[in-house]
């Protein structure tokens, strides 16, 4: 006896099951408890651990940011200067370092760090004195904006 | 101090020093300002939240702070005891002549930030009424912070001299009564 529809009744009802579930579960392994091993409950945990994680990249930015504004400013108060003072004055005399570089340099290299604190304090200076002065005096080495072309 | 070695640099770099400040004739807030800076180390630039990089504070004369205006009589401390009635309300005067010690400590305590890490913070705070300093916490001290304020000076400070030298700035007339 020959069976010729016995092909046709046995069904493969996908074949990649395990792979699709260990997708999910392989991002779960550092939980505790069910939801490291139980897809049903892996499932909404890591869904839950992605939105967190989308969210903490925003956050991280901005964290980051205001580490290293609070680094800066612990650092130029040791100068005897204060934050805004020195952004501002950097700023002025088109010192384009960005928070991060400034922080950095405030951390491993302390004299540049020093003598960007100088910089700033001359511009200070400077702008004092084209303020209150008459204007008659020239402005200051720091004052004239270089435009690089 | 870049001849060090790695390890020795970073031990330096981390190590927790130990600052004294005198509080005499000081406003309570502007020293725990100081304070509270100190203790969370974000006079460092090496500051992370999570570091552990405060360094220990040692105020000493609190028993001589100053407040400006009328804050003694007008700043009031208030703490309720849990038990029903247990509502006290102190002026800064009262609670300075219980405990000399408290204003700062209070002062310091509020202005940290509110984690888990204010009380690890308050325990590196060392506060004395008095100039006497124990032995242990004397030899660990390394820096002294300049007051905030400047002590002004009284009239019984300056000499005779220094009082006639003073120009005169109008004479009163004969019938006006000096105190």
């Amino acid at each position: 006896m020959v069976f010729l529809s016995l092909s046709c009744w046995i069904r493969s009802r996908g074949p990649d099951r395990y792979w699709k579930v260990q997708d999910i579960v392989k991002n779960a392994k550092h939980f505790r408890g069910r939801k490291n091993r139980c897809y049903k409950l892996a499932v909404k945990a890591v869904r839950r651990a992605f939105v967190y994680a989308t969210k903490g990249r925003r956050l991280k930015k901005r964290n980051m940011r205001t580490l290293w504004i609070s680094r800066i400013a612990a650092a130029s108060r040791e100068h005897g200067m204060k934050y805004p003072v020195l952004m501002h004055n950097l700023t002025k005399t088109s010192v384009q370092l960005n928070r991060r570089v400034i922080s950095d340099l405030a951390i491993t290299e302390p004299r540049s760090f020093l003598s960007l604190a100088k910089v700033a304090r001359a511009r200070q200076q400077e702008g004092f004195r084209a303020a209150l002065g008459d204007g008659k005096e020239p402005v200051g080495v720091f004052s004239r904006v270089v435009l690089l072309q | 101090m870049s001849s060090f070695s790695r390890s020795a640099q970073q031990w330096a770099t981390f190590a927790r020093s130990w600052f004294l400040i005198d509080a005499r004739m000081q406003p309570p807030g502007k020293i725990a300002t100081m304070c509270a800076i100190r203790l969370q180390g974000k006079h460092k630039p090496i500051y992370h939240a999570m570091s552990d990089c405060g360094d220990h504070i040692v105020v000493m004369n609190t028993k001589q702070i100053a407040f400006s205006g009328n804050k003694w009589e007008q700043k009031v401390y208030s703490s309720h005891s849990g038990y029903p009635g247990g509502f006290k309300q102190l002026t800064a005067a009262q609670l300075h002549h219980k405990d000399p010690k408290a204003i700062v400590k209070l002062s310091v305590y509020g202005m940290l930030p509110r984690n888990l890490h204010r009380h690890t913070m308050m325990q590196r705070l060392h506060i004395f009424p008095d100039d006497e300093l124990p032995d242990d916490i004397l030899a660990n001290l390394t820096e002294e912070l300049p007051q905030p304020r400047e002590i002004p000076k009284q009239l019984s400070e300056f000499t005779q001299e220094e009082i006639d030298a003073f120009p005169r700035l109008w004479t009163p007339p004969e019938y006006y009564k000096m105190k």
